[in-house]
């Protein structure tokens, strides 16, 4: 058995100056992955070493990082696939770090909200006391399936350059959930979406660089989203024929028991 | 003005600059040879001529527009204060204008005999 070397970068905000790599000699095994030797790192070598991780198998979206200088989620990452002898691990960029390879989330998840995605109805009377199943055709769902595998890893919004320069842009992940809700026949927040969204700061700073599409671990491209968003939003289209397409489905649709 | 709006302005305008500096680097560089294309007195009858008097203006505004909406899209990048932002947005304007403005003046002056040989 041979062993792979391990760089961590190591940083505290709280008593560093700058970030540093610390080097872990941990013996490889097949099928090995980077989370793999980093939790080996931090259980037997070093137990300082702060990471976030949940689910090891790429449902959770909480070990991104970056490995040997490409985005990735360490779960999802076997140090074969690296070559085997070197694994270099280091924080998200676009991001504060709280210490190590652990970065502060709190941006990224308010500008998800902040662009409401989740299904806005003014029926509310029928969102409490549903008469019917909120039907949604097999096409429909076709044309934002992909758009629901996000993890919200924040992979996406790491590796994107408008980020990087403005502090105020949503980000790929954002804006591809505002372009999977706007694209739900359900809907009726259209209007509500594009204001927030069609500002100086919004959907239009994406310059399709598209690396946000190139590191999605779930094979979600955030940027074809942000493209058909932009279409969506041009053509002026705030939606609110959604609840009269419902209706007819719902008058359609079996009764609920 | 919502953005949507501004950055339908700024691919129209791409479009539109695409057609007309192509139609003006082929009117002095192929119809004309370039040493005789930028000689006054041939820039001058240019000018002088309605047709063409219009056509540089419209290649003035689209290319104005183009250009300074572009800065100001950089500029939002470049920081997101707010008053920075509506100080980005009202200098354009002015940019805009004030250039619109003197380009027009050579334009207008050159079509009615203000500029001569």
């Amino acid at each position: 058995m041979t062993d792979v070397r391990l760089l961590v970068q190591r940083f505290d905000p709280l008593t560093d100056e700058k970030p540093r790599f610390a080097e872990y000699s941990v013996p490889k095994r097949e099928g090995m992955t980077v989370l793999d030797a980093l939790l080996y790192a931090r259980d037997y070598l070093d137990h300082s070493i702060a990471l976030r991780f949940s689910c090891r198998q790429a449902s959770c979206g909480s070990c991104g990082m970056k490995i040997n200088g490409r985005l990735r989620l360490a779960c999802y990452t076997q140090v074969e696939e690296l070559g085997g002898e070197k694994v270099v691990a280091q924080p998200m960029d676009n991001f504060e770090i709280i210490k190590d390879l652990v970065t502060d989330l709190g941006s990224f998840f308010a500008k998800h909200k902040q662009l409401m995605p989740y299904v806005l109805r003014s029926d509310s009377q029928e969102m409490d006391h549903p008469s019917a199943e909120f039907l949604m055709k097999p096409e429909e769902l076709e044309k934002v399936l992909q758009f629901t595998y996000c993890i919200k890893c924040g992979l996406c919004t790491s590796s994107c350059p408008t980020v990087g320069t403005d502090a105020l842009f949503p980000g790929p992940q954002a804006l591809a959930q505002a372009y999977r809700y706007l694209s739900d026949e359900r809907d009726e927040g259209g209007k509500r979406r594009i204001d927030a969204l069609d500002t100086a700061h919004g959907v239009w700073r994406c310059h399709y660089a598209g690396s946000c599409s190139a590191v999605c671990p779930k094979g979600v491209d955030p940027a074809l989203g942000i493209q058909l968003l932009k279409r969506h939003v041009m053509s002026g289209k705030a939606r609110s024929e959604g609840a009269e397409v419902w209706k007819q489905q719902a008058a359609a649709a079996p009764p609920l028991k | 003005m919502k953005e949507s709006r501004l950055m339908l302005i700024q691919y129209a305008t791409a479009v539109l600059a695409v057609a007309l500096v192509s139609i003006h680097l082929i009117m002095q560089g192929v119809i004309y040879p370039y040493a005789t294309a930028i000689s006054f007195s041939n820039i001058l009858s240019i000018y002088q001529n309605g047709f063409y008097a219009v056509f540089l203006e419209a290649l003035l505004v689209i290319v104005l527009v183009h250009g300074f909406n572009g800065v100001r899209i950089i500029l939002h990048e470049w920081r997101q204060t707010a008053p920075w932002s509506r100080w980005v947005d009202v200098g354009t304007v002015l940019a805009i204008v004030v250039s619109v403005g003197y380009g027009t003046r050579t334009v207008i002056l050159a079509l009615f005999g203000g500029v001569t040989a």
